[in-house]
């Protein structure tokens, strides 16, 4: 079965060709939904092209038609944001899949959106960072997710996506050194250093415009090219781990031990999520078992350097617990140490933890919240889903800058029983809306989230949101409803 | 909105739904990847996601949800759907990526998929039309006569072999009426390596094409047929050169769901061995000798059927390695990251230009090893490859094992 209209179909086929455009049905039905329990909804097209021209002029095409553009490449992105709320065109990227440039020297690399984290690892992997010829060790790597290998790493960069290094040096979005974007009008801009110079290694100390991109959900443009900072990979790592009994303990340890900035994450799990799988529908903990299980990943040059990271990190175990916090010993399996220093991971990145005990339905509250929140945060979410009859399987994890960080609630759900999913979206969005006033903000966030976060807004900022989004999207083509403005 | 289960009139799909639900449409089946203090492998391997691109066509995914969207009456038949699902070959690339719980009925799933499609108004490729059409009176799924089925056999060769032996050696289709090539080095290298097997004339089609293609009626009648044979021939093992064959007899015919069909046709019982297997075996217990060499660089590819869906890696490699004048070298490709060659699950017939471009891709990466000759154990690989060379007019030469190792061998 055919969707959409012969003449837009035969435009497009004449922009990209035949072979990389469809309006039939059994193609269009993968990029109807993702993962959550976001509503399906069918594009009219799909359509991949390879270049930056044949962008433009699909985007004046679809602004001149008032067709809604939908950009995809993989839509792991647990938030529905792929999902085409109006139909229109589903605009998928995997095509342009170059890794432009790595700079062994100046430690950027320029990417696609199409590029996959398992291109852009195997190849980083075997570029050594030097200078002149010399070089100085073996490798790069950027800030690898727990999640598949063939996700975006572009698409994950400018939707905040969080990396393994989010301790050390901050999450994707942070790593972003230039750009190039496809405005929804057709322009195309360069931001960055790459507006001037053939160099992307900074936006500073311009003005960040590339802020209109970023967070955006890919409804202000199509960012086409990526620059971002490469790092040398640290040939010495080690995980180190600890339990505790409560989410306040937990923090208490956490806030301390990344506040000298010595671990490249530091992320605490609840007993749930600890599981594999997950428990689903809810299941009681053991009366015996910790409630949190903490890991924290330390690298360095030097097995010194790692040694003197353990008496660090030994020192604030010993120092929280003669404060009273209560710190249980334990160890993690070798397989699950592999899984936090060998990233990214095809078994870590999967989903195997969350399908197993039900029908293929996974969603979160991704948030970013204060440390401070995080345990009164994790009590009211505890009651909100056990009275959904769900696992509180909550993350923490700590970022580089403020003590701030990812609280997140991994939620697997029957996507065959219209009672699981209704439960699920339900708890999500009311543990959103009783986190939004302690500080809590969604991340790659599902229309139903967005409303809640505008309806707590200040008016100055859904007023300018609204403002740049017509400003750059008169027609308002670029992934409409979105963002709970247009 | 749910993805209930409405449509269980398409009872090969719906039995098996609880496992396709266990899909998160997460993607990891679309692109090989490994990643650790050694490995470091990222490359495409779905030759379908290659070919299409699209989102439907790149792993278990795309399939994955069209049985969803099936299932649930999100979507109806079509020529598109029936597209998307018979230019699957189910090379199995996807199944190794894939970590949650429906991994292990993927295959399953393409082949009911298939199935179904069978009882729908909807675009079934001409050419898998055309051989299923006759496969019942020909025994086979080249149009070919089955009374010419063993016409590549020699009568001097024929007059040596016993009525009833230990082996049988289930010659396959494509050896008996197409790589005959194939099936004259097999028989001469078992005679060479005093094997005590014979050939039999009523051997039919293994089934492999009908299973693959989801035509389980059909597909009963074979294999209720060549199940009685080694007790008819007082034979207590199968011979195959033919991957999927090998496949065939020793997995569908004898294991259960999600890997075999016994829920279908009952459970056979009976031992098979490829080729290779024997004679690696032989290598090892010092059975066999060395009269030549084969002075070349050999790149070996690993058939789908044999490798990631019998998990059969190392017997080829180990038997080349012991070969003398032989170097072999890896494809980037390899083992359970080989990519197919295009020519199974129905696509060469369905699809020969798909399929034939698959081939050249492959041909190509082989060429990039320095290779000068390309081996495999599956004369249904070899055509393809074989003909992906002459289109590319390739220097490299494609040889079965058994080519390379007929002239040089002898028994102890």
């Amino acid at each position: 079965m055919a969707r959409g209209n012969k003449e837009v179909l035969a435009k497009l086929e004449q922009i990209v060709g035949p072979d990389y455009v469809s309006n039939e049905e059994a193609v269009l039905l993968p990029y109807s939904w993702d993962l959550t329990w976001a509503e399906p909804r069918m594009p009219d097209y799909v359509v991949m092209p390879k270049t930056v021209t044949e962008i433009q002029r699909i985007l004046r095409l679809a602004n001149h038609l008032r067709i809604p553009v939908i950009p995809y490449v993989n839509a792991t992105n647990i938030g529905g944001l792929c999902i085409p709320e109006e139909g229109g065109i589903v605009m998928d990227l995997k095509r342009m899949d170059r890794i432009i440039k790595i700079d062994p020297e100046t430690c950027y690399a320029i990417i696609e959106p199409g590029v996959s984290h398992a291109q852009l690892s195997a190849t980083l992997k075997a570029t050594n960072p030097q200078w002149e010829g010399y070089e100085f060790s073996k490798g790069f790597e950027f800030g690898w997710g727990v999640h598949p290998a063939s996700a975006s790493v572009l698409a994950m960069a400018i939707n905040h996506g969080i990396g393994h290094l989010n301790g050390r040096i901050g999450i994707n979005s942070q790593l972003i050194s230039s750009m190039e974007v496809v405005l929804p009008t057709g322009e195309v801009v360069k931001l960055g250093s790459c507006a001037f110079s053939d160099s992307w290694h900074s936006f500073l100390p311009l003005p960040r415009m590339d802020g209109l991109f970023v967070g955006w959900m890919g409804t202000t443009g199509i960012v086409t090219k990526l620059g971002i900072w490469i790092f040398p990979i640290r040939p010495y790592k080690d995980v180190l781990t600890i339990a505790a009994e409560t989410a306040h303990d937990m923090t208490r340890y956490m806030v301390h031990w990344r506040h000298y900035s010595l671990c490249d994450e530091v992320t605490a799990v609840s007993w749930w999520l600890a599981q594999i799988p997950i428990p689903y529908p809810y299941q009681e903990k053991p009366k015996d078992a910790p409630e949190w299980f903490s890991y924290t990943v330390i690298s360095g040059w030097s097995e010194e350097e790692l040694e003197y990271k353990r008496k660090m990190w030994k020192k604030v175990v010993e120092e929280e617990r003669a404060r009273g916090t209560k710190l249980i010993d334990f160890e993690y399996p070798p397989e699950a140490k592999r899984g936090r220093t060998e990233l990214p991971s095809r078994i870590v990145g999967s989903t195997k933890n969350y399908s197993k005990s039900c029908g293929g339905g996974l969603a979160w509250p991704g948030t970013f919240a204060p440390c401070k929140s995080w345990p009164i945060l994790y009590e009211k979410w505890k009651e909100i889903y056990i009275r959904h009859n769900l696992s509180p399987a909550v993350r923490f994890t700590d970022f580089q800058g403020a003590h701030y960080g990812m609280l997140r609630l991994m939620t697997p759900f029957d996507k065959r029983d219209p009672d699981s999913v209704r439960r699920a979206k339900e708890a999500m969005v009311e543990c959103v809306r009783v986190g939004i006033p302690l500080g809590m903000l969604p991340y790659k966030p599902p229309v139903e989230y967005v409303n809640e976060l505008n309806a707590a807004a200040d008016a100055g900022y859904v007023y300018l949101m609204a403002k740049i989004k017509d400003m750059l999207d008169p027609n308002n083509i670029m992934n409409p409803g979105k963002l709970g403005i247009r | 909105m749910a993805l209930v289960l409405k449509r269980t009139d398409m009872k090969e799909l719906a039995q098996i739904y609880d496992r396709i639900s266990m899909c998160t449409q997460c993607g990891n089946c679309k692109y090989g990847y490994e990643y650790g203090p050694t490995e470091n492998f990222a490359a495409m391997l779905c030759p379908q996601g290659d070919k299409y691109q699209f989102e439907a066509y790149r792993g278990s995914k795309g399939k994955a949800a069209l049985a969803k969207g099936l299932l649930s009456g999100m979507i109806q038949w079509s020529d598109k759907a029936a597209h998307v699902i018979y230019t699957c070959i189910g090379c199995g690339a996807c199944v190794e990526m894939c970590e949650t719980d429906i991994k292990d009925y993927l295959l399953r799933m393409f082949e009911a998929l298939k199935s179904e499609t069978w009882k729908q108004n909807v675009a079934i490729p001409e050419g898998v039309r055309k051989w299923s059409s006759t496969i019942r009176e020909n025994r086979n799924p080249y149009l070919e006569k089955h009374e010419n089925r063993l016409d590549w056999l020699p009568a001097s060769i024929r007059e040596t072999l016993p009525k009833k032996a230990e082996y049988i050696y289930f010659v396959g289709c494509t050896a008996s009426y197409r790589q005959k090539n194939i099936a004259l080095a097999t028989v001469k290298l078992l005679q060479k390596l005093k094997v005590d097997f014979t050939v039999v004339p009523d051997e039919w089609c293994c089934a492999s094409p009908l299973l693959r293609t989801g035509q389980y009626d059909v597909a009963k009648e074979f294999i209720e047929h060549n199940k009685e044979l080694p007790e008819k021939y007082g034979a207590s093992a199968f011979i195959t050169t033919c991957a999927g064959c090998y496949r065939t007899l020793s997995i569908d015919y004898q294991k259960d769901p999600p890997e075999g069909y016994t829920d279908k046709f009952g459970k056979a019982n009976f031992k098979v061995i490829h080729t290779i297997q024997l004679v690696e075996d032989m290598i090892k217990k010092g059975e066999i000798e060395f009269e030549g060499s084969f002075n070349n660089v050999v790149t070996y590819h690993d058939p789908c059927h044999l490798g990631r869906h019998a998990k059969v890696y190392d017997s080829p490699r180990n038997v080349l390695q012991a070969i003398p004048g032989l170097k072999l070298v890896e494809m980037y490709r390899s083992k359970k990251f080989s990519f197919c060659c295009g020519a199974g699950g129905g696509v060469r017939g369905g699809y020969p230009d798909y399929s034939i471009e698959t081939a050249i891709k492959r041909v190509r990466e082989a060429e990039s090893t320095g290779a000068s000759v390309i081996t495999c154990v599956c004369p249904f690989c070899w055509r393809n490859l074989s003909d992906a060379i002459s289109a590319l007019k390739s220097s490299m030469k494609m040889m079965d094992i058994t080519e390379i190792l007929e002239p040089i061998v002898k028994k102890k």
